[in-house]
């Protein structure tokens, strides 16, 4: 494998972890906004 | 019976985004010009086509509310809480395209940005709903969701200038693959693979923005009950 190569698939991992930390991330934050509003209404 | 349908979803969805992850690394060939750095665009452009809709959603619920407020005020808080749904998870998305799309220009122009008129109108697009997000989140009073709804309509405006702006104008970023010129277009062992992952982040988008309505409703519900408890003393 040649250093473009090994370049390329370390640019295209990140791209796909970032992708996924925003996502999960995100879906994540949501979930503890529905946790935080239930408590709430409960209250 | 909802539960099970919902369940159903989710499990499509992840079943799909496995599908489609397996689909664009083991499936798709390297581009014979970009090597490997080209699969960016199984995550990259389904990103942005799903903002583009979620930003749409956001433009028609805004409407639904102004059209709605005076006369239907249930159905004008359900609208708004679409359009607050289409606008965060469709800034999450375009987050996603504007992260992996440097990444991509690092490895395929040398830069890891440009001031042409895609990637600086899309820019302007992010900047314009996050805008509307901290309006939403900061503005008090309650004329809050009416001016959330007015800036909703002229930030619309900016998606076909992004969508058109490297037919109209000479930019760095390249010409449509989809719908551009002749000779444009996508080779089928690489369509198959770029067509899962758009249906896969579709499901998810639609997933993620069904949790976001569903928070919004909630958190309505909850500000309504605390009103009428207020005004019952």
């Amino acid at each position: 494998m040649d250093q473009a190569a090994i370049l390329d698939h370390q640019f295209r991992v990140a791209a796909y972890v970032i992708t996924w930390v925003i996502q999960l991330g995100y879906l994540t934050w949501l979930g503890l906004k529905w946790r935080s509003i239930k408590r709430a209404a409960k209250q | 019976m909802k539960k099970l349908v919902i369940g159903l979803y989710v499990l499509l969805t992840v079943a799909l985004m496995v599908w489609g992850y397996y689909q664009a690394i083991y499936v798709a060939p390297n581009d014979a010009m970009q090597g490997e750095i080209f699969r960016i665009i199984y995550y990259h452009v389904p990103s942005f086509a799903v903002a583009f809709v979620f930003f749409a959603i956001n433009l028609v619920g805004s409407i639904g509310f102004l059209v709605f407020r005076r006369d239907f005020p249930g159905r004008a808080q359900i609208a708004d809480a679409f359009a607050l749904a289409g606008a965060e998870v469709g800034v999450v998305f375009c987050t996603v395209g504007l992260t992996t799309g440097p990444l991509w220009a690092r490895r395929a122009w040398g830069i890891w940005w440009t001031w042409d008129a895609r990637l600086t109108t899309t820019l302007v697009l992010w900047l314009i709903y996050v805008s509307y997000l901290l309006l939403r989140r900061f503005a008090a009073g309650s004329q809050m969701q009416t001016l959330a709804a007015v800036l909703a309509i002229f930030g619309a405006l900016d998606v076909p200038i992004v969508y058109m702006a490297n037919r109209w104008w000479r930019t760095q970023h390249p010409a449509p693959v989809f719908g551009g010129a002749a000779g444009s277009g996508m080779d089928p062992s690489m369509l198959g693979p770029f067509l899962w992952n758009m249906l896969a982040w579709f499901a998810w988008g639609v997933m993620i923005l069904a949790i976001r309505f569903s928070v919004e409703r909630l958190q309505q519900k909850n500000a309504e009950a605390e009103a009428r408890a207020a005004l019952e003393g």
